[in-house]
């Protein structure tokens, strides 16, 4: 077990950053390089406001829309995002802001202004400021108003960790934050989970399947201390772990198995979302994973990395949606693939809404209008081309798959293994078969082949049928010979060619990359990752993906906007925990499995998620992390979880997308060609729920059902709901009620008492032993199902039509009917689709 | 006038786990504890009290897809018949976003069907429309209509979203977000589709996504034929009390889960399970329009069992009568880039015989007053003509078209804005489709600048980040 200890490391004295550099970055950060200090002095001091916690949300929600970096909607000329620029003297003369002296500041003076034609904010912004704002503008500037760099742009610190004084309580550093937190709050963590609602929990964060009931036993049974490590580090290494965090990454990416627009054809990209399961599964550290996504047509193989990893991890850049609709425009749709592009890459790994700057300068963030062009640059150089060509309908096409050029036949990640081995069997029969050529052992005149050499052509025609089946198209980068030229669009309006040349360049405020002529998608990578010392913005990054991964164990971030760092989404509510987080990320080496570890294996993620009235009242959002957090599974967990209970699920990696079953005509609107929807007729049925065809524009009704995104845009969080709409779901959709069926199966075949099957098909669905009402209530229904099905035989057959899974001869129908109405019912619990 | 949302009725698919009283997504978005399980907040919407006083309560959007032609409808232009056949001076096409004519010779297409000027108003409609032009002292018109996306699919999510990025909420999820719904045991935003044989332009549900707002909110696709909604039958062998008896089993589980555990969303999904069921009895009897006189049906053009523009505008009237707050309409099938005469002549005859039927038969309800009906595609046509082996037709046309508004708190007999003379670019009083928008919400009760959701650091808004305008001359 690790646990580096980072006390060491402290604000003032950061291990590896050399000074100079340091202050290149502040220097980047502007005028805050003064302020930076004066905000440190002023920490601890209760009486003056802290910038980022108290005074950046109130300027940033109703000030810095007209006073702020949009030079070109800046009203009166002021700027209140920047210190020097607030304090200056404006064109009336007057003073925004004068620091120490909020009487003669006239920011002050208009929020205080009673006229309606002068107070600030104006009343047809309907922002309106509380008098304890107003109160906390005034103390900020009677302290001098003092700015701090917004938290996002500053590099994580090794905060030290916190002396806890229960010594008993905290397992790691993690926990120290989190007692420290709650200490200060006067509040005590939450005892630790039951040990079956423990290992429920770990097993669906982990793999997004719950625990068998052996598995289950198990853990009970285990009296030793490290048997949450251990359990954790055997999910860890699960590929179900890999597929559980490849859907978490397929939402940023939003990797979708169609165009999204118009035809919304399927296009060929189901090799890319196995690579990223193989690299989840192989653990490729997340500085490479970034590379290879941004970059894999212009970096070498590492070693030991296959060489078509980079290849398909390249298709990263043809995720976006595409259009060939007649009459599309060329240059319209080059703008809106690249803005597609950069509000991808902003959000996925800069947390940043740099996509709002597309038309104008970002009205609340330092991003520029030139920043978005500038970043669209580096994607200039990727072939859209082939498939869009001059006319708007190029190389695409309206037959499914499409073809969207380039691409390349390739083998999954996972049929590479598979591949080697139907080559080793076709070489010998091709050996074999030439050796029998060269013996004279052919068909002559009248005489048969001999039947061993049939066979063997037969067999190898077989095989490398086999063979080429295994490969599948994938769209891939490539660049062009010339970039494309990109130029800053005023207003974002694709029409007007006035605005100048842009060359790719990372976000001004923070720096520049230090490459000789143009900058590549690889510095873009490289820069994303590498540490601030070496002059990247890695720890930046890594604050954005720890807490996204935060947010997959506890239910919400850190930091709760994890769409947005920016000065409009909140502060962290545990700011030195993420930065140590973040700081973790990079020391390990981008080891992501390593960082989930210790997050999974602290004592904060083992607490109960049960809470008090008083609790809820005191915390109803669990900011302070006095418990756990609990909540409905994801869409495709639903979907797992009730097939994995009924033995039905099939676990295999990759693949083509499947298609489950689906209601009749739900592809009628889809045109171009037109859609017949054909469910999947094999095992392929059954697979886990990331493998579900993904129809931009007609989601699997399952899935859209349960919040599951559409991946037009990337999805860093999915807005949860609980609706009818789910319950009609889960109680009519075919999957379900062959699952149930499964499971009642299942529990039939376990055993021929009642009670056990109750217990068993109870625990399959929800891990815990069912309580005395609940038996109690369920042995109801099935006494009054066996009835029914009893007395109605062709109904009890029905039910169990349901579904094209083989029905189990040796159980007697209408005891089966009854015993799936059971199922049905455990299957439909909250429970059963719950985290707790 | 009428009364705010009463209290006593309850919001559907809008009350689920949520404080609906706060606007803000964090608040939204909560994952935990937050439930408002029984509480009266879970029978409005967002926003209560209301900004002021609707106009409206319900609005029935019939959007005919695919770019119907002003030209053809109710914009009259003289100059074209004039013109028909010579070049389109360059003067007003140079340097205009042009989609299938790019780089074709641009040449004049007069009106293919004259004009009739009809009620005591005289507006000038299309001898295609002649049950509507009947209608005229009901319509307010607005010929200045612009857009900014040229082709279908984005054209549609800006209409129908306020901005071509996907992944944003449409307008019925908007308002049902915003008012909630009055339906006891169907969902607030309906949407119902209908197409003529051809070959219709593809919709994509993202036209009624619930986008960043939470599912309830998304609209729910009425079906016509076969299983009316999606999930809403039970299965194979399972019988109504078979149905009840499972529900009722799981509710019981429920509560006695929810007795040791204080998880508020357990007894949201009590009550969800609860609305499912009732669903799976009102939708078809809903669907079942045989308590309709076949006089009704044929007033229509209704066909039961068959979607058509006819069945769907019968639904809708069905719909709103049981109180939900949004139906979407799509009639597909008005892309006409050739042909556009005998496609007219095919597509208008149940248009204009089901829109009319459904305003006239709203208005005998006492229902047209307090339901906002909007008519209109996301496009017009060009001018020009783009020639096809099936005879001429015209292209698509963002820089002024059409479109038409009657019911609540609009102003009868109004035509509104002007195109130039060849029906071209809008010129006097432009309405933008965010202007339509906030149009539509100001009627609803609701002020669109004060009607925001937090999202990725905007203060995300139907009506966008651009000024919006509510176009004061169509209200009553």
């Amino acid at each position: 077990m690790r646990f580096p200890d980072l006390s060491l490391r402290t604000a003032e004295n950061p291990p590896c950053w050399s000074r100079g550099v340091l202050v290149a970055f502040f220097v980047a950060c502007g005028l805050w390089w003064l302020a930076i200090f004066q905000g440190e002095a002023a920490r601890g001091e209760e009486a003056t406001p802290d910038f980022n916690r108290d005074i950046r949300p109130i300027l940033s929600h109703n000030c810095v829309a007209c006073h702020g970096p949009d030079e070109h909607d800046r009203q009166a000329g002021l700027r209140l995002d920047d210190p020097a620029a607030a304090a200056a003297e404006l064109e009336s003369g007057l003073r925004a802001i004068v620091p120490g002296a909020p009487q003669s500041s006239e920011m002050i003076v208009r929020i205080r202004e009673q006229d309606p034609d002068l107070v600030m904010p104006p009343p047809e912004s309907h922002h309106v400021l509380d008098e304890a704002q107003k109160q906390l503008l005034e103390r900020w500037i009677a302290a001098g108003a003092p700015y701090a760099p917004h938290w996002a742009y500053v590099a994580p610190k090794a905060w030290p960790t916190p002396a806890a004084i229960d010594r008993a309580w905290p397992r790691s550093w993690i926990d120290a934050f989190v007692l420290d937190r709650l200490k200060r709050e006067q509040l005590a963590p939450a005892d630790d989970a039951d040990p079956t609602t423990l290992v429920r929990r770990l097993h669906l964060d982990l793999t997004g399947l719950p625990p068998t009931p052996a598995e289950v036993d198990a853990f009970l049974a285990d009296s030793t201390a490290d048997r949450v490590e251990r359990r954790v580090d055997a999910l860890l290494a699960s590929p179900r772990h890999a597929e559980r965090l490849a859907s978490w990454w397929l939402d940023l990416v939003r990797y979708a198995d169609t165009v999204g627009y118009h035809g919304d054809q399927t296009h060929n990209a189901s090799p890319y979302r196995d690579w990223v399961i193989h690299a989840f599964l192989e653990n490729v550290p997340f500085d490479r994973f970034t590379l290879l996504q941004l970059a894999g047509d212009l970096v070498e193989p590492a070693e030991g990395e296959h060489p078509d990893d980079r290849v398909l991890a390249s298709a990263y850049n043809r995720l976006l949606q595409t259009s060939h609709e007649g009459g599309i425009q060329v240059k319209e749709y080059r703008a809106i693939y690249q803005a597609d592009r950069v509000r991808n890459i902003s959000e996925v790994w800069l947390g940043a809404t740099l996509g709002c700057a597309q038309c104008h300068d970002h009205k609340y963030d330092p991003l520029t209008s030139r920043d978005f062009y500038a970043m669209g640059a580096f994607f200039a150089d990727i072939d859209d081309e082939r498939h869009m060509g001059n006319a708007g309908f190029g190389g695409g096409t309206n037959t499914l798959p499409t073809t969207r050029l380039p691409e390349r036949a390739i083998l999954g990640p996972f049929d590479r293994a598979e591949a080697e081995r139907l080559d080793r069997e076709i070489a010998e029969l091709t050996k074999m078969l030439s050796a029998e050529t060269a013996a004279g052992n052919q068909a002559t005149g009248n005489e048969p082949e001999p039947a061993a050499v049939v066979a063997a052509r037969e067999q190898s025609a077989r095989l490398t049928r086999q063979r080429e089946s295994l490969t599948r198209a994938v769209m891939i980068t490539e660049q062009l010979k010339t970039p494309r030229e990109v130029r800053l669009l005023p207003r974002g309006n694709w029409m007007d060619e006035t605005g100048e040349a842009v060359e790719p360049a990372v976000l001004s405020v923070l720096g520049s990359l230090n490459v000789d002529g143009r900058a590549s998608r690889e510095d873009l990578a490289r820069w994303l990752t590498e540490p601030v010392a070496e002059g990247g913005i890695g720890e930046l990054t890594a604050r954005v993906v720890v807490n996204r991964l935060w947010a997959l164990f506890f239910g919400e971030g850190l930091c709760r906007s994890t769409d947005d760092f920016g000065g409009q989404g909140e502060p962290p509510d545990h700011p030195e925990l993420l930065d140590r987080l973040a700081l973790e990320l990079v020391a390990s080496g981008w080891d992501l499995r390593s960082l989930i570890r210790q997050i999974v294996t602290s004592r904060s993620y083992r607490q109960s998620s049960e809470a008090s009235a008083e609790l809820l009242a005191r915390d109803p959002d669990n900011r302070l992390l006095a418990r756990q957090g609990r909540w409905r599974l994801a869409a495709e967990h639903v979907r797992d979880a009730a097939l994995f209970a009924s033995g039905l699920l099939v676990e295999e990696l990759g693949g083509p997308s499947v298609r489950p079953y689906q209601p009749a005509g739900y592809y009628q609107h889809l045109n171009f060609p037109k859609r017949t929807y054909a469910a999947d007729t094999d095992e392929q049925q059954w697979r886990r729920g990331l493998y579900v065809h993904w129809q931009r524009m007609f989601l699997h009704p399952q899935l859209a059902a349960f919040d599951a995104p559409t991946r037009e845009e990337c999805t860093a969080r999915r807005p949860p709901s609980n609706t009818p709409t789910q319950a009609l779901v889960l109680l009519n959709d075919p999957t379900f009620v062959e699952a149930a069926r499964g499971l009642a199966a299942r529990a039939m075949r376990a055993s021929t008492a009642d009670d056990k099957r109750l217990s068993l098909l109870w625990r399959q669905a929800v891990s815990r032993e069912p309580d005395a009402t609940e038996r109690a209530v369920l042995r109801e229904l099935l006494a009054r199902r066996r009835e029914e099905a009893a007395a109605n035989p062709e109904a009890a057959r029905a039910v169990l039509g349901v579904g094209m899974a083989a029905a189990d001869v040796s159980l007697e129908p209408s005891e089966l009917a009854a015993w799936t109405a059971v199922a049905r019912s455990v299957l439909n619990l909250h429970e059963a689709i719950a985290r707790y | 006038m009428i009364n705010p949302t009463p209290l006593h009725r309850r919001c559907f698919l809008g009350q689920a786990g949520l404080s609906l009283g706060a606007a803000s997504l964090g608040g939204l978005l909560a994952r935990d504890g937050l439930a408002a399980a029984g509480s009266p907040a879970a029978a409005r919407g967002a926003i209560w009290p209301l900004h002021h006083p609707p106009q409206a309560k319900a609005v029935i959007f019939l959007c005919l897809a695919g770019g119907p032609s002003h030209l053809e409808t109710f914009d009259n232009k003289p100059t074209l018949a004039r013109l028909d056949g010579q070049p389109m001076p360059e003067s007003v096409t140079a340097g205009q976003p042009i989609a299938q004519l790019q780089g074709k010779e641009l040449v004049v297409l007069g009106p293919r069907k004259p004009f009739s000027r009809y009620g005591e108003c005289g507006a000038e409609i299309s001898d295609y429309l002649p049950r509507l032009g009947g209608l005229a002292d009901r319509l307010a018109i607005v010929r200045s209509m612009v857009t900014e996306q040229i082709n279908h699919d984005p054209a549609h999510t800006f209409l129908n979203c306020g901005t071509a990025i996907s992944g944003r909420p449409s307008m019925g999820a908007w308002v049902t977000y915003g008012l909630g719904s009055e339906a006891d045991d169907l969902p607030g935003f309906v949407v119902m589709t209908s197409k003529m044989g051809r070959n219709p332009q593809p919709i994509a549900a993202r036209q009624w996504h619930s986008g960043f707002l939470p599912g309830q909110f998304q609209g729910v696709e009425f079906a016509t034929s076969g299983s009316p909604v999606n999930y809403v039958a039970s299965p194979p062998g399972v019988s109504e009390a078979h149905q009840r008896d499972v529900i009722d089993t799981v509710a019981a589980l429920e509560r006695h889960r929810l007795a040791s555990l204080a998880d508020p969303e357990i007894a949201t999904r009590i009550r969800q399970y609860e609305l499912a069921f009732r669903m799976q009895m009102s939708v078809p009897e809903l669907a079942d329009l045989s308590d309709e006189t076949a006089e009704t049906l044929q007033r229509y053009g209704a066909e039961p069992g068959r979607a058509t523009i006819g069945t769907n505008c019968l639904m809708a009237r069905r719909l709103v009568e049981r109180g939900v707050r949004f139906v979407h309409l799509y009639h597909s099938d008005w892309d006409h880039h050739g042909g556009i005469e005998p496609y007219m002549d095919e597509i208008c005859p149940p248009t204009d015989r089901a829109a009319a039927a459904l305003l006239a038969d709203l208005e005998e309800r006492g229902l047209l007053e307090e339901t906002l009906v909007v008519i209109g595609g996301e496009f017009g046509r060009t001018p020009m003509a783009q020639s096809k082996d099936n005879g001429a037709g015209r292209d698509h046309h963002i820089k002024g078209f059409s479109m038409a508004l009657a019911g609540g708190g609009i102003r009868g007999g109004v035509t509104h804005g002007e195109t130039d003379e060849f029906g071209y670019h809008a010129v006097t009083d432009i309405v933008h489709v965010r202007d339509l928008h906030a149009t539509m919400l100001h009627l609803l009760g609701i002020d669109h600048t004060r009607f925001s959701v937090a999202f990725q650091g905007l203060d995300a808004k139907l009506t966008g980040v651009e000024q919006a305008r509510v176009v004061t001359q169509l209200l009553a």
